[in-house]
């Protein structure tokens, strides 16, 4: 005991008992020095590091001693010692063969034992593409995993979906992210005034991709049934860099890039502003105009070409990071630490994002049985977010024939000749969120004997969102034209206080029977409370026309959200071994959860895996080097979210008389929900051929989820406009490829490939008795042609349906849901519309959400001291719904409007089906033939058809190539730097897409929406330039 | 083995504290049962808005509003996606639906007495606008896609609720009094609600003029129970900031367009049509930078700039558009305005309906703030006295249009007469060959009650009753 208190105070190495000393130089297979690689004598406590010359020295205290030689991504060596004194030693970089992989609650595992697929990013992988959010540096590098930006403000939500949508439920298929063992919020908070169409982030956004060591990413159910519910949609797990004993370590990245819209959709330019091609300077509608000729004649001031609006409403980008990382310690404290700066200016004026954030963790050993590793993450980010959606929009409305960008007059007021400059209204009308977050993390190992592990651990999750939504008044200047959105002036505030605990307590026994079977009982318990907490204070109208402060404001309203939700679990898990090459493992895990009714909220379920390294048994061809086959099976059951057992009534105040009114809700509740249970069936294998130069590894797995939970959109006309509902099946079923080739391994030069490829279908098996469809999310379209996106039974998890062309059947039967692509248009023969193509006006499927594969494809390359990486990403098969095309096929913005002039014939038949021959004009009022057309074709009719706005969103891109280049201490003399990498990347640089809007991987709706299908008002992705410089010390 | 059964303590302690733990679903931010006067409130206020809603929504067809913009789809009768209208009666028919139900088990017949009323109020709008609509079914969600009744049954629906709530209203002995504050139509005066439950009666049975069904006599009996007075009107004056049509004449001072008032109505009003300059207008509207009133025409957007007082307003200090404005819901000069309708189509009292007219619209001036010399000069020209042998409906029609200013009501009485008034023609560019006879069921119900929903051939269907 007093030992162990010396050793706690001083942290001095326990055993002195030194007998031997052995010395020698650790290399990788090149020859080069392997520096802080660890030496351990096995079955002893004593470890040291390699120096950065990759020597080593080491006292062992047994005669028989065996030191074990490891270094991460190199294959663990044991080397007999015998009676040498000098030993030296080349490891083998590893492929994903004898890997150690992070499992459930940071458990570490050899790859080969794991009866189910989890896939690991490492931390130079992230750090190619400097992306700033862990999300969008993980895209494309995991098989089964489909990751999706939502848009390209700065710090914008990022969407992560693994397998498939498996739940209808809001939380939309998020996966479970856990930071060191602490289970992390990754929600997208979405309080405020339109925060859905802002690009909110979502709370991953926080972590520095920089501090990050690996990522591994578990996605069925077997490797995530210790997690329970919460890691129904698969888990991300997080390890952030830990320190290593020794001399401190120094690093400082630092970097700087240009950020530009990678995709504009084509405008005509051709008319300009004004209605029925006659001019108007000041006209509402921006390009149903006469020719720029014509306009130029009647008013000299007329520019020459028109603006493009779009392309003038953007600007160019800039985002910089500093980062700075400090680690080291002795044997028995270790820390780690770092400082990070970030800053992005968005593409929208006026839009920007911050992220500030220090983190620090430690291990401590206190003698050979209690290890303690505490952690602290505190982060400062947030910035000023515009409504994207609704800044499209402004921009439709705006008429090429003016500049956009000259948005201000000298007085500070809107510069316009009529509609509502976007710009100034970003400019004044601004919403800015400032979360303050501390993940705080405590976890005590204690090893009271060989076969007897006891941890401990508990998180802490706490942020503060602190969001203000402000605008000012007008300035009652003369002549002034106040920007719409802005009222009267206002100032909104919202304080949002969420908290997460996580408490996890297990005992793990080991215990091996004979030399060849081996046990190991784990059992434990964990518990989670979350609480949310919202004050919302609203002030109208502004006394000060530009004092933006509560204080100032005619009309105000207070409101306040309380939320809590908790969770009870216990665990068990058996895990067997035969001889190394066997594994099987079961889990059980029981959880009792605080928002289903008594009887249905205590629920169970378990898990079985296997796996066999059949290589190790049997004899194969000398070529193929591992082969292992595994297969699993589990069940996971999963609640919903708080209070929707009831139905509830709110208030609202008559602000002027202070009467209080009460109605109800308009979400009904259900005392009767039951907790929803997912299925998981997966086989894969693992196979390495020539001498583990190409790795493979294939998934194939099915997923059944039933008793659905869902919220369902339902009409008005029920007392509700949504409700809960529990009922239904969806099935999920896929294929996950990973190929790794290491083609040249050479001292100088180095090639390798990394591959991965995802198929997976769903499909609705059913819903609820009584109803035939569910309505997810709709979008509007003008004149009838609001695209919905449903699940229907039968049908793929989200289906877009709308209006389209009418078609002629010529006897075939039409089933009156599908469009036939293939039958010719009718066209209309009398009527207004007489000439043109007949809208049918009934909703058919328009096209799946669901893309039919995803992939990617990562090359590296390194000569000597540079290296080039690039990445191509493809997601392929789904369709999205254009609101932009929608928008601007109505106000004549769409290149193909500027056909309005000339006269054609609309091909297709007329109703009798004989061919359509009428010359019609497709432009507005009275044309060359005499005849009135009115708001003309693309207002009358294709505007109304949803088929013209459904598109194929299938993209192929290249996400990245990076070039780096280590300079070689020949060139600096310095003592001080170790190392110096200068690299430029370049992300998003070539999109190959059919899809006409901006880039289609962008969607409507915010992160973790299941509302995927649309895309046309979205704050457009960015292509990136960004210089970056490494040191390290 | 001491650790062992610490651990096992342990357990138990979790387990047993499990329980009260977990206790933490019940909501604390709402009930689930609503004090019965905040309901009332809630009705009483919600059912005004949307006869402004309603009122709104047609306010283009009727011509008494005009877009500042060329070809927008109100004005050229374009397909409009009325679905925040449609989810807003319904919300307002639901908390109705609750109110009658908590009247009923709490033994209130006021309260009782005064839902039927306003549900009958809503449903009929509903039922103006869109024909069938689910009623039988809805509002309980027993079933989530709630069939379609009948229009008519609909119809005769409103009138039932009318008596119903007319006899509950009359039963002694309610347990509870509706709240003075929280009633904010008739503040708790039980008579008052009588007489307006029977002026909508006469205004219901009047929508029928087209049909066998209409029956002069059953609306006169009606009347006779309704308003006697312009101090008898529906309205509220309670708002959460200002009158919802005062709101369109701030947002159009601020330059967010809207209020235009249409040609065909100035051009009723200022004597281009009938000669003779309506007093009420510049209680109404704005003057132009040129000291005079213009319109805007329909489907052909603002005539200036929108900014430079180039066209007519509804004002920020009008009559039915400054901040505390009442909202009316139904008034007395409808009332008599109906009442001269009967009379002259029943023919045996054509004094009586000549007497009715006039009424109306001296009732309408006095409402107004017309001073009694002007209002006098008005009535008194030729073209207004025409005397009781020269009446007619389409004068009746013509004052009632005036007097029913951004009322929801005139557009069933331009289908009841075929939009028979003078210089009343089709807006230019217009996307149907005739005046606008219905609305599109919204797109709120084609996505999530679609296979119910009826289809219709054309926004120039018409409605049952305007056969």
């Amino acid at each position: 005991m007093r030992k162990f208190l010396f050793g706690i105070l001083f942290f001095v190495p326990l055993s002195m008992f030194a007998q031997k000393k052995i010395s020698g130089k650790i290399t990788d297979q090149n020859g080069s020095a392997l520096s802080f690689a660890n030496v351990q004598e096995k079955g002893a406590s004593n470890t040291v590091s390699s120096d950065e010359n990759g020597l080593y020295s080491i006292t062992v205290q047994n005669d028989n001693a065996v030191l074990i030689f490891s270094s991460a991504e190199f294959v663990l060596q044991e080397v007999k010692v015998g009676n040498r004194s000098t030993i030296n030693v080349q490891l083998l970089r590893s492929t994903n063969l004898d890997e150690v992989v992070v499992t459930a609650f940071g458990v570490k595992k050899d790859k080969r034992s794991l009866g189910y697929s989890a896939q690991e990013v490492k931390a130079e992988e992230l750090a190619i593409s400097k992306q700033s959010n862990i999300l969008n540096a993980m895209q494309g590098k995991i098989s089964g995993v489909q990751i999706n930006s939502t848009g390209g403000a700065p710090g914008q939500g990022v969407s992560i979906l693994i397998r498939g949508v498996k739940s209808l439920g809001p939380g939309g298929n998020q996966p479970l992210f856990v930071i060191d063992g602490v289970v992390m919020d990754n929600s997208t908070n979405l309080v405020g005034q339109q925060a859905g169409l802002r690009g909110m982030s979502n709370r991953a956004a926080d972590i520095n991709p920089d501090d990050i060591e690996t990522v591994t990413v578990l996605k069925g159910g077997a490797a995530t049934a210790l997690y329970g519910q919460a890691g129904s949609d698969g888990v991300v797990l997080i390890t952030t860099k830990s320190g290593k004993a020794g001399k401190i370590q120094v690093s400082v990245t630092s970097s700087y890039g240009i950020d530009q819209v990678n995709k504009f959709p084509e405008v005509q330019n051709k008319y300009t502003q004004g209605y029925t091609g006659v001019y108007d300077s000041i006209s509402f509608w921006p390009s149903w105009g006469p020719t720029i000729a014509e306009a130029k004649a009647l008013d000299p001031t007329h520019p020459d070409k028109l603006f493009n609006h779009y392309g003038r409403g953007y600007q160019n980008g800039n985002q910089t990071r500093t980062s700075v990382s400090l680690s080291g310690g002795t044997e028995n404290a270790i820390f780690s630490s770092s400082l990070s700066y970030f800053k992005q200016e968005g593409t929208i004026p006026f839009t920007d994002y911050k992220n500030i954030s220090a983190r620090i963790n430690g291990t401590f050993k206190m003698g050979n049985k209690l290890k303690f590793n505490p952690s602290l993450y505190y982060i400062n980010s947030g910035g000023y977010r515009y409504n994207a959606d609704r800044y499209n929009e402004s921009l439709t409305y705006w008429s090429p024939r003016w500049d956009v960008k000259d948005y201000k007059t000298p007085e500070g007021t809107m510069k316009t000749y009529e509609n509502n400059n976007p710009i100034y209204g970003a400019y004044t009308n601004r919403f800015k969120d400032d979360v303050n977050r501390l993940i705080g993390n405590m976890n005590w190992e204690y090893s009271p004997s060989k076969w007897l592990d006891i941890n401990y651990r508990l998180g802490i999750d706490e942020s503060n969102d602190m969001r203000t939504y402000t605008a000012p008044g007008p300035k009652g200047i003369v002549g002034e034209r106040p920007y719409e959105d802005n009222g009267l002036g206002f100032v909104y505030e919202y304080r949002i206080r969420n908290r997460l605990i996580n408490s996890n307590l297990s005992a793990s026994l080991k215990k091996d029977w004979t030399s060849k079977i081996g046990t190991q009982l784990r059992l434990g318990t964990e518990t989670r409370a979350e609480y949310y907490n919202r004050v919302t204070a609203e002030g109208d109208e502004l006394d000060i026309p530009d004092l933006l402060t509560l204080n100032n404001t005619k009309i105000r309203t207070a409101s306040e959200y309380v939320e809590k939700y908790r969770i009870v679990s216990f665990y068990g898990e058996l895990t067997a071994n035969y001889d190394n090459f066997l594994f099987f493992t079961a889990t059980g895990r029981n959880d009792q959860t605080s928002t289903l009714a008594p009887g249905n909220n205590s629920y169970f379920y378990p898990s079985f895996s296997l796996a066999g390294v059949f290589s190790d048994k049997i004899k194969l061809p000398e070529w193929w080097s591992y082969g292992k086959l595994r297969a699993s099976w589990a069940q996971i059951g999963k609640d919903y979210e708080p209070y929707n057992l009831n139905t509830y009534y709110s208030s609202y105040v008559l602000s002027s008389t202070g009467q209080v009114l009460w109605t109800r809700d308009n979400t009904k509740g259900d005392d009767g929900l039951k907790p929803e249970r997912t299925t998981t069936l997966e086989i894969g294998a693992e196979l390495q051929f020539l001498k583990n130069r190409i790795g493979l590894d294939v998934t194939w797995y099915k997923l059944n989820s039933k008793d659905q939970i869902i919220p369902v959109a339902i009409s008005p006309t029920t007392g509700y406009t949504a409700t809960v509902i529990n009922a239904g099946e969806i099935e999920n079923k896929g294929l996950e490829i990973t190929l790794t080739g290491s083609p040249i391994q050479k001292k100088d030069f180095s090639w390798e490939v990394n591959l991965n490829y995802t198929a997976n279908r769903n499909k609705v098996l059913s819903i609820k008795e009584g109803l035939t469809e569910l309505v997810i999310a709709d979008q509007f379209g003008y004149a009838g042609a609001t695209v919905t996106m449903k699940y229907v039974p039968g049908q793929s998890a989200g289906i877009l349906y709308g209006t389209s062309y009418f078609r002629y059947y010529n006897g075939l039967t039409d089933d009156g849901v599908t469009v036939q692509k293939n039958l010719p248009y009718i066209i209309a023969s009398t009527g207004s519309n007489r000439g043109f193509p007949v809208r049918d006006a009934k909703q058919r499927m328009l096209g799946n959400v669901q893309p039919k594969w995803i992939g990617g494809i990562v090359n590296s390359f390194r000569y000597k001291n540079l290296g080039l990486s690039f990445q191509f990403d493809a997601q392929q098969g789904m369709y999205k719904y254009n609101q932009l095309s929608n928008f601007m096929a109505a106000f004549g913005i769409a290149k193909y409007t500027e056909d309005r002039n000339t006269p054609q014939t609309y091909a297709g038949v007329l109703s009798d089906g004989t061919p359509n021959t009428a010359i019609v004009y497709s432009g507005q009022g009275v044309m060359p033939d005499g005849r009135n057309y009115g708001a003309g074709y693309y207002r009358n009719v294709f505007r109304g058809i949803s088929e013209n706005f459904v598109e194929d969103a299938s993209w192929i891109r290249l996400r990245n190539v990076t070039v780096s280049y280590t300079i070689p201490k020949t060139i600096i003399k310095s003592a001080l730097f170790k190392e110096t990498t200068v690299s430029f990347t370049g992300n998003n640089l070539w999109l190959i897409t059919d899809y006409s809007g901006y880039d289609p991987e962008s969607s409507s709706f915010s992160s973790g929406s299941t509302a995927t299908g649309f895309a046309g008002f979205t704050y457009p992705a960015m292509r990136s330039f960004i210089f970056s410089l490494n040191l390290k010390f | 083995m001491k650790k062992a059964s610490l651990y096992i303590l342990l357990a138990v302690v979790l387990l047993t504290s499990c329980k009260k733990f977990l206790d933490v679903n019940d909501n604390p931010n709402s009930p689930t049962k609503p004090p019965i006067n905040g309901l009332l409130g809630q009705v009483t206020y919600s059912s005004a808005l949307n006869v402004y809603r309603v009122g709104s929504l047609s306010a283009n067809y009727v011509q008494y509003f005009a877009s500042p913009n060329p070809g927008s789809a109100s004005d050229i009768y374009e397909e409009v996606d009325a679905s925040s209208t449609w989810t807003n009666l319904y919300n307002t028919m639901t908390d109705i639906y609750d109110m009658e139900k908590l009247g009923a088990s709490s033994g209130s017949s006021q309260h009782q007495g005064v839902a039927k009323i306003l549900m009958a109020l809503n449903l009929k709008m509903l039922h103006d606008v869109w024909g069938s609509a689910p009623y039988s079914q809805a509002f309980t969600s027993e079933t989530l896609t709630p069939i379609y009744d009948d229009a008519q049954e609909l119809y005769n629906k409103c009138l039932s609720l009318l008596d119903e709530g007319i006899a509950l209203l009359q039963q002694p002995g309610s347990a509870f009094d509706l709240s003075t504050d929280l009633d904010l139509i008739h503040h708790g005066e039980v008579d008052a609600w009588i007489k307006t439950a029977n002026a909508l009666k006469a205004r219901f049975l009047s929508l029928v003029s087209k049909t066998p069904n209409y029956n002069a006599n059953s609306v006169l009996a009606a009347i006779n129970a309704a308003y006697t007075s312009n101090s008898d009107d529906a309205a509220i004056t309670a708002f959460d900031i200002r009158n919802p049509w005062a709101q369109v004449a701030v947002d159009n001072a601020a330059l967010v367009l809207g209020g235009f008032l249409s040609t065909q109505y100035v051009d009723m009003m200022d004597g281009t049509i009938y000669g003779i300059f309506d007093p009420r207008l510049p209680l109404i509207g704005t003057l132009t930078q040129f000291g005079d009133y213009r319109g805007t025409p329909n489907g052909l957007g603002r005539v200036g700039t929108g900014i430079n007082r180039e066209e007519s307003y509804i004002s920020t200090s009008g009559f039915y558009s400054s901040t505390s404005s009442p909202l009316f819901i139904i008034s007395y000069p409808e009332i008599k305005f109906l009442e001269a309708e009967a009379k002259f189509r029943l023919g045996n009292d054509m004094p009586g309906a000549y007497a009715a007219y006039l009424d109306g619209i001296r009732a309408s001036m006095n409402k107004i703030g017309v001073s009694a010399a002007n209002r006098d000069t008005y009535v008194n020209d030729p073209s207004v006295s025409v005397g009781a042998s020269n009446l007619t409906l389409q004068l009746i029609f013509k004052e009632k249009y005036k007097a029913l200013f951004l009322s929801p009501e005139t557009w069933n009485d331009a289908r009841r007469t075929n939009y028979n008034y003078t210089g009343f023609s089709l807006p230019a560019n217009v996307a149907l060959p005739t005046f606008i006879r219905r609305l599109n069921y919204p797109s709120v119900e084609l996505t999530r009650n679609g296979p119910n929903v009826p289809s219709i051939t054309g926004l120039d269907q018409k409605l049952w009753w305007d056969q």
